[in-house]
């Protein structure tokens, strides 16, 4: 006999449904909803479509104006770190909650991971920008202390001058590798996750996809070997995709952006850059959920469970948001050296002051002072209207920091200003939006969530198997005069 | 898999007040040598406040020396407490239910000995209340808010009544049950008082869930901001190469967590040998605090990291020189070596092995070593820093920590393991309360051959999870 700690008998052990019936309910129950395709689906992919080839245009115009006026790729550079801090950074939320076993995340983690294929676009808005980083012969500023150059004091930075420096394009080599890695990592990632489900449709699905489950499942059974082999592959290539994900958000918020400011030196801003990533990431996948819910028919699967799980991760990372960036611009600010009180002019105080409070009420104010209300916190529309404000104001933020940014990088002189980190002049406009940009950020987006809906039709957007697994964890059982919810925790 | 033991009520009391209802054989020697270096650190207190801070080693420019290294040490340790007990409470992980109590009880105590060190490194701690209260109305004199002095004993006095409001609200349950046990009169007169009236009914259980809820949700931005402004203390101050740099703040609190989450697994594995309790601290719990060790190892690393590397960014000379000064010359070379080895090289590996993880001894001795590490990373930024002040050229003087120094350090040590004795003689160490609640929780599931312990989910009521809405 079995007792609780008050001496009341209890089960030995409680009883999960983990029939044959159950298990075949839930793949029967997500592959019905993932064959049937609705004529609306092909209407907002058409509109999404035309967007994207205008966004093509966009790109073609883009290139073809050169690479001598930086000022021109502002916007270009905002779209990228953009897409880079949104679609790059919504596996994490398959990734984290799996790691620290959180059950909640079974039903949204496949479309988080699904965003990784938008890394595509990614890289082909990353290929022109090689040829407007400039290399460290230019003389500018950079982590890599490249040696062979006029600079003062270069020969005392003992770290990486032993040897003779590194080479000149070394950023442009780092910057690469990064993003190739993190796209790479991505991929195999969703690969990981979705053998199973492949296995699923090569055995239950009908026609194309019936073929498409059995090239891509490649002759998964699911034996024992099979699911330990999976599992531990899948911990150690989402542990990389957080590692390398840091890493290329350092990249960019360097290369990209700190570079190109005379006299901006925040240590700090690498970490908000990538915390701006997650919190980015995490937006992108509440709406992605909303929007699955409310017109992909998976209302029985996505519920406010999932919602209230990641409307908290938001909460705290709206937070967050504050406490970084207070954090570099009180030391800034406080220090009141000239060289960093113009840097605060151009990104804070000056041209875009009005774009800062914007991003400021959308980013931290409104989700903070109002997810923090249990009602909007605990529902289904709360939580993704403001992941929507967090998106518009984390655009809105790339674009005050890398139009700002880019649009001093060239009226500076870049030697003199980057050796001695003076801005020379801090401009008094914001360099107006033209059409080529507008469609090009127009026109990438809607090419990435094209992509995200046209691979959902290849890819169940429900996790089938981690929906199974589930089944072998949760349990109802009478507790007093109620039925509670009784969780496993198997690792 | 954290092992299933199904204990008793009775069992749980019997076994978590047997060292408050009765006296363990090594308790008062460790109290009497404890309280012995306690005094001794407080003469030498007294001494330096008779003599004047000429008989420390500080000077200028070192006017910073052992007593803020220790301070920021402690503040940092003090972190552990709100880490393991309110992150892991709101997030709801089961195995903080052993060790939150130690690790609150830790943070108070840390923070009394952080505060009292730059009280005795000003010299006259009295003048204190100069800077945090308007003293003279009639001659129009205010603190200055704009000054770090102000800063920190505002927030981490603020730190100081929340943590000890947080381990209060959580006592009162087991307040309740010492009341309902203990035979000595006045023992119970007390302990009635301070469980104000707890019966255990619904109503009372129900507030005293949803405050200890609320303290650790309103705890965590006053965590956060204590030693942001601790490092504030540094960041702002534009003359001093190295200190001044936007990642203070981060850096400093991810340290912190490390010192402190290091300290708590140092804790436990103490529990375990001086108080038996291996039945609620098992390897289980080890393995959990290790597997956050390394997370929280790795990302200070990155920080440490990119601290140095926006520092070689600058190119500026003389911080070029003090880095110089921090990494390769005598005698902070060899101690930036010791740091950088014992607070990530040796413990972090280490911790990749399960072996290790799930170890009491070797937990023990690779926490041990990160605070070693710890304490020298607060030291290399406070002196090798001051020491390259060169706005004062006029004076180069070294710093060498006097005897004075070494025993009030010493002292803090002294004080925090004499409190944490002192409070287990008391009150116990692992709440009662919530090692019931998880044992009421707790059921098993069978998954073929395979037991996996279960618990029953807390949070939103059973009808929000079925979709009905």
């Amino acid at each position: 006999m079995v007792t609780d700690p008050g001496n009341r008998v209890i089960e030995p052990y409680v009883e999960t449904d983990n029939s044959a019936e159950a298990r075949k309910a839930v793949s029967d129950g997500i592959i019905n909803i993932h064959t049937v395709t609705s004529n609306r689906f092909w209407q907002f992919a058409a509109l999404f479509g035309i967007m994207f080839v205008l966004g093509l245009i966009g790109f073609v115009m883009r290139l073809s104006s050169g690479f001598d006026d930086k000022a021109a790729w502002g916007y270009y550079v905002a779209l990228f770190a953009f897409l880079m801090t949104t679609s790059s950074a919504a596996p994490m939320v398959a990734i984290a909650p799996r790691i620290a076993n959180s059950h909640w995340r079974r039903p949204i983690s496949r479309a988080a991971e699904i965003w990784t294929l938008a890394g595509c676009l990614n890289l082909l808005i990353y290929i022109p920008l090689i040829w407007l980083l400039p290399s460290l012969e230019n003389g500018r500023r950079s982590l890599w202390f490249y040696s062979d150059n006029n600079a003062q004091n270069m020969d005392s930075c003992w770290f990486f001058c032993w040897g003779g420096g590194v080479p000149a394009y070394s950023p442009h080599i780092w910057a690469t590798l990064a993003i190739l890695g993190l796209i790479v990592l991505g991929f195999a990632l969703l690969w990981l996750s979705i053998l199973p489900d492949m296995a699923v449709l090569r055995d239950h699905g009908d026609g194309w996809q019936k073929k498409w489950g059995r090239k891509l499942a490649l002759g998964w059974r699911g034996t024992s070997a099979q699911w330990n082999w999976q599992y531990h592959r899948m911990g150690v290539v989402g542990a990389f995709y957080f590692m390398m994900l840091v890493f290329v958000h350092f990249f960019i918020s360097v290369e990209f952006l700190m570079v190109h400011v005379p006299g901006w030196i925040d240590s700090l801003y690498p970490i908000t850059h990538a915390h701006n990533a997650l919190q980015g990431g995490v937006a992108t996948v509440m709406l992605t959920m909303f929007f699955l819910r409310k017109f992909g028919g998976y209302k029985d699967y996505i519920g406010l469970d999932q919602f209230w799980g990641l409307g908290k991760l938001l909460l705290a990372l709206s937070l967050l948001w504050f406490w970084f960036w207070f954090s570099s611009f009180m030391v800034l600010w406080y220090g009141k050296k000239p060289s960093e009180q113009a840097v605060l002019e151009l990104l804070v105080k000056g041209p875009y002051l009005y774009l800062f409070i914007t991003i400021f009420l959308l980013v931290f104010i409104l989700p903070w002072f109002t997810m923090i209300w249990n009602p909007v916190r605990r529902s289904v529309w709360g939580p993704p209207i403001l992941a929507a404000s967090i998106l518009v104001g984390t655009l809105l933020d790339r674009i005050r920091l890398y139009v700002g940014a880019w649009d001093v990088a060239e009226k500076s002189n870049m030697m003199k200003s980057m050796l001695h980190m003076e801005m020379e002049e801090v401009p008094g406009t914001i360099p107006s939006l033209g059409y080529t940009d507008a469609f090009v950020i127009v026109g990438f987006i809607s090419g990435s969530v094209l992509i995200f809906m046209l691979a959902t039709r290849l890819i169940p957007a429900i996790n089938i198997w981690e929906r199974k697994e589930m089944l072998l964890y949760k349990a109802e059982v009478q507790f007093h005069r109620t039925k509670v919810m009784v969780m496993g925790k198997p690792r | 898999m954290q092992e299933h033991t199904q204990l008793s009520h009775k069992q749980i009391n019997d076994d978590l007040l047997r060292d408050i209802l009765t006296v363990p054989k090594w308790w008062l020697p460790a109290v009497a040598f404890l309280s012995l270096i306690v005094l001794t650190g407080l003469g030498a207190f007294f001494f330096m406040m008779y003599h004047g801070l000429g008989v420390t080693g500080l000077n200028r420019p070192v006017m910073w020396g052992f007593f803020i290294a220790n301070f920021v040490f402690w503040i940092g340790i003090s972190h552990a407490g709100i880490m393991i007990s309110a992150i892991l409470r709101l997030t709801q992980a089961e195995w903080r239910r052993p060790i939150t109590r130690a690790a609150e009880v830790m943070t108070v105590f840390s923070l009394i000995a952080a505060l009292h060190t730059p009280l005795m490194h000003v010299g006259r701690p009295w003048r204190v209340l100069y800077w945090i209260f308007p003293y003279d109305f009639s001659r129009g004199i205010w603190p200055n808010i704009r000054s770090p002095f102000v800063w920190d004993p505002s927030a981490v006095g603020t730190y100081l009544i929340a943590s000890s409001l947080f381990v209060f609200v959580c006592l009162i349950p087991d307040l309740a049950i010492l009341r309902d046990r203990v035979k000595n009169p006045i023992g119970k007169k007390i302990y009635s008082q301070l469980a104000l009236g707890f019966r255990g009914t619904p109503r009372q259980w129900k507030l005293q869930i949803i405050a200890g809820i609320l303290l650790s949700a309103l705890v965590l931005p006053v965590f956060v901001s204590v030693h942001s402004i601790v490092s504030w203390d540094f960041a702002v101050l534009i003359g001093v190469e190295g200190w001044r740099s936007t990642i203070f703040a981060p850096y400093f609190i991810i340290g912190a967590i490390h010192s402190g989450v290091s300290a708590v697994a140092m804790l436990m594995a103490l529990s375990v040998w001086l108080y038996g309790l291996d039945k609620y601290i098992k390897p289980d719990h080890f393995d959990a605090i290790a597997r956050l060790l390394i997370v929280v190892a790795t990302t200070w690393f990155f920080f440490f990291f990119l601290e140095w590397v926006y520092a070689l960014y600058t190119l500026e000379s003389p911080e070029i020189a003090l880095r110089e000064l921090q990494a390769f010359e005598w005698p902070y070379g060899p101690l930036f070596a010791i740091f950088v080895i014992t607070s990530f090289v040796i413990p972090v590996p280490m911790w990749l092995f399960k072996r290790v993880r799930r170890s009491a001894a070797l937990m023990f001795w690779t926490t041990i070593l990160v605070n070693i590490g710890m304490w020298l990373e607060r030291f290399l930024i406070v002196i090798p820093g001051l020491l390259r002040r060169t706005h004062m050229t006029f004076d180069w003087g070294t710093y060498h920590p006097s005897i004075i120094e070494i025993l009030i350090v010493v002292e803090t040590f002294a004080f925090v393991c004499l409190g944490m004795l002192l409070f287990a003689k008391v009150l116990p160490l692992i709440p009662l309360f919530d090692i019931k609640e998880g044992m009421v929780n707790r059921r098993l599931i069978k998954v073929g051959r395979r037991v996996v312990p279960a618990t029953i989910r807390e949070g939103l009521p059973h009808h929000y999870y079925e979709n009905k809405h």
